[in-house]
């Protein structure tokens, strides 16, 4: 059996209990606080730093948020995947109420959080956890009482994730195609592992119930339809699409059809592990003049067609951790050292395709360490960026279709975007 | 930064502030009570408020609960909410206030508005206070009925709550029957999905006393159920999907076409956003084509790819839950997962454990192919920041050393390690050369020169410390100054802590003796004379046992100390793959994240910190009982240990006893070992062995056991098994497969066993020893064990003979598979001159 929580904690940052809901009685607060500040004051140590722990009779599984913990406590071998998903589930809803979940947005609605939980969860059972149903039952802030006759919506429907009777006077859907790199570069200069990340972002203020069908140039969708596919179609790999897509609807012939939540929701996501060329390339040398002097010379290479521009971007250069002096020069962008992260920061606003970017710094380092000491860590550049409009696995949305019942007109919105996600180079 | 209202956490706060401010909210609550000016509800609200922020920050505000209930004359659903919230955190601890409010919960048990009744009734149920479960009744039954599914959902789990409060009232109140009829017709999901775990969790509970609930726990599983489930899985919340398809796994399909149709079914839910629903898929899955070997290979490939996604997206906590899973998986077939070693690479920055649990599956995929490139990349992390993870990755390198065939890349990675000078570095590096030349000794030349220049100050960690020293002794002959470092090493006999190098010390230094007689006579006279003096009682031993032994003979001395070795061919493994079979039972539970079965309710062994990063070097008593296990219960009977496990902690004590008995005896090996029941044993713990041994003895113990059984001689072939190295590392062969048949013993021979006894000493004369005996005619039981002439494989036959018919059954673990066959034959031969000769 799946197994049930016992109850459910958020704790501050020192691991003292702010909030906490008991489902079944059988874990106590103290009991919980005890186990978890002993666990916390243990930090460094990384053996204690697991997510799922096991004390006396309780397993207590635990994700962190800005300055709160969230953590489930159960005496039964349950299903630590699902909770821990369910604990990210709870910080959703509490950022779609809080704006943001941190222990001040905690203590200033006690009131809510204890109905959100209450709502979340039943008896250690996980109930409803889209924050847009839930919002059906909970009416502290709503002010107009009379509505509050109307029985849930969403608990009747058929469509758990969206309500009837939603109303906009403008409809919009804004849909954004999400795609970040993720590279391991060693330092050969050899690309060790490349793959994709995309996901579709959907944000919807559709009135009433609506039809969407998306279109894709997927290959098996454009083959299947007997069209020519001249190097546009591409393959995703192991798709994984929000509940409101009809799944049966996708097997049976590549269509996605759904109708959404309202508001945000990530409608599909989808990886790709084909080879991805380094769209920036940084290349690091690292030269010792002198007992007391050290050089380093950076390249950075935009490795993408030249209509396309990065923005934002930020390369990180790991240095020496007693470097001192700074003395920075660079071809484009602003560098400083960041002391604190013993790191260079090199950002650079705007860095279209094509174009190579040069750093050059100096640093003083204590004349009292052995020549050719070896680093003693070996943190990797990591590097940061968006390209907007331009996606590196050539997805493009061919159509968005909105069909209402009541017949309006609907704007889908769509922008591509390219992001770094674990971008890193190791140095020489 | 503490907050101020932090400090009042006892129940009853000293401090003054806290007191006032309850004294105030009483009187202004009360004054409120019986207003009826308008805006007077927006007030309440605000006061309210502050008494849940009190509540929560820890002040006692149970002094103010007449008054609370006393404004819960309202028709504000906001107002309620709180008032609901503040009785049932009050009701617990005061059970005569609570009774208080009975009258009000229950009158909104029958308001106009759904969302009211639910939440009265939650309430209501949550009181969690005994003697008022009569008046829970009414309300759930009318909840029960709402036409509203909101109420519907909470009066379920109400039905649950009031099952674990009372169980008579609930049954009483025939809930259950109420539940299943909702189950099969209730149109709203959630109510389903709700029913379905109460049911789940009632009948569990009383199948141990009822029949009938048994019956009824089977009839969940019945086919026409499990179809109308999933037929509508998509309709149910992501959680609830969860929750059918954890039922689905405990359901066995009547044929192939059936798995395809349910597989096909549920296919797309791998494609489902919530990771927790892919896993549950996955399991339904893996269970589904258990028995067919050839789609079950398929099944890895085909969910290989969605959790590896998992892995990759989501949280760090997500990638860990998910990654525990794969873990198993690839431990269970490593080779599906070989080209995808690239997505066990760690990231610079992830968490640890994280990192840990890669290091792991990168050590269990490399083969011929990918071992160049796993190992470069283990190397990169040696030079981590993150010491412990530097540290696993040395491990994981050596692992890999000594699983693979070409070493020789291997071999030049850690002699580099060592030259790394860095500390931690060095020690770890240390271990893993010691292993790896007690597996290759052929590579001792190049390890040797390295170590040789390592100096002893630099290594301070007992364990590499005594592996240094190790093979100072072992290598004496090859180290031109290994008698003059000992020298050094005993002269600062104080200083060193750690027994277990001291131990070494003393062995090295006999060792080096032996070898090297002139420049080492010194050094052995005073680590003899600091051993002896020695606070240590097993170092004191040690010194005596040496000392005694010299004196004696020298050259008895030398063949004991310092005999001729056998490479070792395999090490003990962590965990026996019995045990990950049985996790793999327990797919989707903690135990997979844990690594560790689960024994009894709800309880996990409390080893549970330690075990995640048990290295070879010492073998944790479970483990060795795990091994033991696995070498000595005849046949494997899953069910059956399950079955004693949740029978509670009389099965595992014994069970741990016993094997501490046997972790003793295989650490002494010199000792001549009698009999396992031997006469010093109580009559209790013999018993207890039986257990062990899955004899299954009726209940008074069998007095044929009393008479002792011919002693079991451990020649040479017994030492094998039974191996302690000198590091300590304990060699258990692992046997998992065994071989079962149905003999016949010749009616002569039946006859003849007239006693147990009998039967071993027939087949000692074959060189087949026994190892226990026991049971009562007709029924008995053997343990053999016999080895292979020239050989190291060892034999293992659980014989269970019955006299009255001359049958017998046999079942056969050797760690050679392929001469099991062989063995058979030979031992049928054996068996069938029986009684004849």
């Amino acid at each position: 059996m799946a197994g049930a929580a016992s109850a459910l904690f958020l704790l501050d940052i020192k691991g003292r209990v702010l909030v906490w809901r008991d489902y079944r009685g059988d874990v106590s607060a103290v009991q919980a606080e005890r186990f978890f500040t002993k666990l916390i004051e243990k930090e460094g140590d990384p053996q204690s730093q697991d997510p799922v722990v096991y004390d006396n009779g309780v397993s207590y599984m635990y994700i962190q948020h800005s300055n709160v913990y969230l953590m489930t406590a159960s005496r039964q071998n349950c299903n630590a995947a699902s909770l821990l998903s369910f604990l990210h589930r709870v910080v959703d809803v509490f950022k779609h109420y809080f704006e943001e979940l941190e222990e001040e947005s905690l203590r200033d609605n006690f009131v809510v959080v204890y109905e959100l939980l209450d709502e979340m969860m039943d008896f250690g059972y996980p109930q409803y956890t889209e924050a847009k149903i839930l919002s059906e039952f909970i009416k502290t802030d709503a002010y107009r009482m009379e509505t509050s006759q109307r029985p849930p919506m969403a608990v009747t429907n058929a469509v758990s994730w969206r309500s009837e009777g939603i109303n906009y006077k403008k409809n919009e859907v804004f849909l954004d195609v999400v795609e970040s790199v993720n590279i391991l570069v060693n330092s050969n200069g050899q690309v060790i592992r490349s793959d994709v990340v995309g996901a579709l972002k959907m944000r919807t203020y559709l009135s009433g119930m609506p039809e969407c069908k998306l279109g894709l140039n997927d290959r098996v969708l454009l083959e299947a339809q007997g069209r020519a596919t001249k190097g546009k179609a591409i393959d995703l790999e192991d798709i994984k699409f929000h509940q409101c897509v009809r799944l049966a609807k996708f097997e049976n012939d590549r269509t996605i059809s759904f109708i959404p939540p309202d508001g945000a929701f990530d409608l599909m996501t989808y990886r790709l592990s084909t080879q991805v060329k380094p769209l920036i390339w940084v290349e690091a040398q690292v030269e010792m003049h002198s007992r007391s002097r050290v050089e380093i010379m950076v390249k950075a290479r935009s490795q993408f067609k030249e209509r396309s521009t990065a923005t934002n971007v930020e390369i990180e250069l790991p240095v020496a951790i007693d470097a001192s002096n700074p003395n920075i020069r660079t071809s484009m962008g602003s560098a400083s050292y960041a002391p604190e992260n013993d790191a260079l920061l090199w950002k650079i606003k705007s860095f279209p395709g094509g174009k190579e970017y040069m750093l050059r710094a100096e640093f003083s380092l204590p004349s009292i360490t052995a020549e050719e000491a070896t680093p003693e860590r070996k943190a990797p550049i990591r590097v940061k960026f968006e390209i907007p409009y331009f996606t590196v696995s050539g997805i493009q949305v061919r159509y968005l279709k909105i069909i209402e019942k009541s017949g309006y007109q609907a704007l889908p919105w769509v922008r591509y975007i390219t992001m770094a996600g674990e971008y890193e180079l190791r140095l020489i | 930064m503490a907050p101020p209202a932090q400090t009042n956490r006892s129940p009853s706060p000293s401090q003054p502030s806290g007191k006032s401010e309850v004294t105030d909210l009483k009187s202004q609550l009360r004054q409120l009570a019986g207003s009826r000016l308008p805006g007077v509800d927006d007030s309440k609200r605000e006061l309210f408020k502050k008494v849940i922020s009190y509540m929560t920050i820890g002040i006692d505000v149970s002094s103010v609960f007449g008054e609370m209930v006393m404004c819960s004359a309202t028709s504000d659903i906001v107002l309620k909410k709180m008032c609901y919230l503040y009785v049932g955190n009050y009701a617990k601890v005061n059970p005569d206030l609570a009774l208080l409010t009975i009258n009000f919960l229950q009158r909104d048990c029958k308001d106009e508005d759904p969302m009211i009744r639910g939440l009265a009734l939650r309430s209501l149920s949550s009181l969690n206070v005994a003697n008022l479960v009569e008046y829970l009744v009414g309300p759930l039954n009318a909840g029960l009925k709402d036409n509203n599914s909101y109420v519907r959902i909470v009066a379920v789990i109400g039905v649950l709550k009031l099952y674990h409060i009372s169980v008579t009232t609930c049954i009483d109140a025939d809930f259950p029957a109420v539940l299943k009829h909702l189950l099969l017709n209730d149109q709203d999901t959630q109510v389903v999905a709700n029913c379905l775990l109460a049911l789940q969790e009632i009948w569990n509970g009383e199948a141990s006393t009822s029949g009938d609930a048994m019956k009824e726990r089977e009839a969940l599983l019945s086919k026409p159920f499990i179809y109308y489930l999933l037929n509508r899985i998509k309709e149910f919340s992501e959680w609830a999907q969860c929750l059918v398809l954890d039922l689905v796994v405990k359901y066995v399909p009547a044929d192939s076409n059936e798995i395809f149709d349910i597989m096909n079914l549920l296919e797309d839910r791998l494609q489902h956003a919530n990771g927790a629903v892919v896993l549950a898929t996955a399991k339904v899955f893996l269970h589904l084509t258990l028995s067919m070997t050839d789609v079950h290979q398929q099944v890895y490939e085909r969910i290989k790819a969605p959790l590896l996604t998992l892995v990759s997206s989501g949280s760090p906590e997500q990638s860990y839950a998910v990654l525990s899973h794969l873990h198993l998986l690839v431990m269970h077939a490593p080779y599906v997962f070989s080209a995808d070693y690239k997505h066990f690479y760690c990231q610079y920055n992830e968490p640890s454990y994280v990192k840990k649990l890669k290091l792991e599956m990168l050590t269990a995929v490399a083969n011929e192919s990918s071992t160049y490139e796993i190992v470069t990349e283990l190397c990169e992390y040696a030079a981590n920041v993150d010491i412990p993870i530097a540290r696993e990755s040395i491990r994981a390198v050596g692992k890999i050393a000594l699983q693979q065939y070409d070493v020789n890349a291997i071999v030049d990675r850690l002699l580099q390690f060592l030259e790394m000078e860095k500390d931690y570095v060095t020690a770890e590096a240390l271990v893993l050369v010691k292993d790896l030349l007690r597996k290759y000794p052929q590579w001792s030349h190049d390890c040797i020169a390295v170590v040789g220049n390592i100096s002893s100050q630099n290594v301070q960690e007992p364990k590499a410390k005594a592996a240094l020293i190790w093979m100072l002794g072992e290598y004496s002959q090859d180290m031109s100054d290994a008698p003059y470092i000992l020298e050094s090493l005993t002269e600062n006999w104080d200083e060193e802590h750690s027994a277990e190098v001291r131990l070494h010390l003393l062995t090295a230094v006999m060792k080096c003796f032996f070898k090297r007689p002139p420049e080492t006579q010194k050094a052995l006279g005073a680590a003899l004379a600091a051993g002896l003096a020695d606070f240590h009682q097993d170092v004191h031993d040690r010194a005596l046992f040496y000392y005694r032994l010299l004196q004696h003979n020298v050259t008895v001395a030398e063949r004991v100390v310092n005999p001729p070795k056998q490479a070792v061919s395999v090490f003990a493994d962590t965990q026996s793959s019995e045990v990950k079979d049985r996790i793999f039972d327990e797919f989707n539970s903690l135990s997979v994240v844990y690594q560790k079965e689960h024994r009894g309710p709800f309880e996990f062994s409390d080893e549970l910190g330690s075990l995640a990063i048990g290295t070879e070097s010492d073998v944790p008593a479970h483990v060795v009982e795990a091994n033991d296990k696995d070498l000595l219960l005849g046949t494997p009977d899953k069910e059956e240990s399950r079955g004693a496990g949740t029978n509670g902690s009389a099965y595992t004590a014994p069970l741990y006893d016993t094997s501490l008995l046997s972790t003793a005896t295989q650490v002494q090996p010199e000792l001549p070992i009698s009999n396992p029941a031997a006469a010093g044993l109580s009559p209790q713990s013999s018993l207890a062995i039986d257990d062990l041994l899955g004899l299954g003895l009726p209940a008074a113990p069998a007095p044929t056991l009393a008479p002792s059984p011919p002693p079991l001689k451990l020649n040479a072939g017994a030492a094998c098994l039974f191996t302690a190295s000198p590091t300590g590392h304990i060699l258990i062969f692992v046997m998992d497969r065994s071989l079962s048949q149905e003999l016949s013993v010749s009616p002569q021979g039946a006859a003849a066993l007239t006693t147990p006894q009998t039967l071993p000493r027939h087949l000692q004369g074959h060189s087949i020893h026994c190892i226990a005996s026991g049971g009562q005619a007709p029924n008995l039981k053997f343990f053999f064990f016999a080895q292979k002439a020239e050989e190291s494989s060892i034999f293992l036959i659980e014989c269970k003979i019955n006299t009255s018919s001359a049958k017998t059954q046999i079942t056969i673990k050797a760690d050679d598979q392929s001469m099991s066959q062989a063995f058979s034959t030979l031992f049928q031969s054996a068996l069938s001159r029986f009684g004849t000769s």
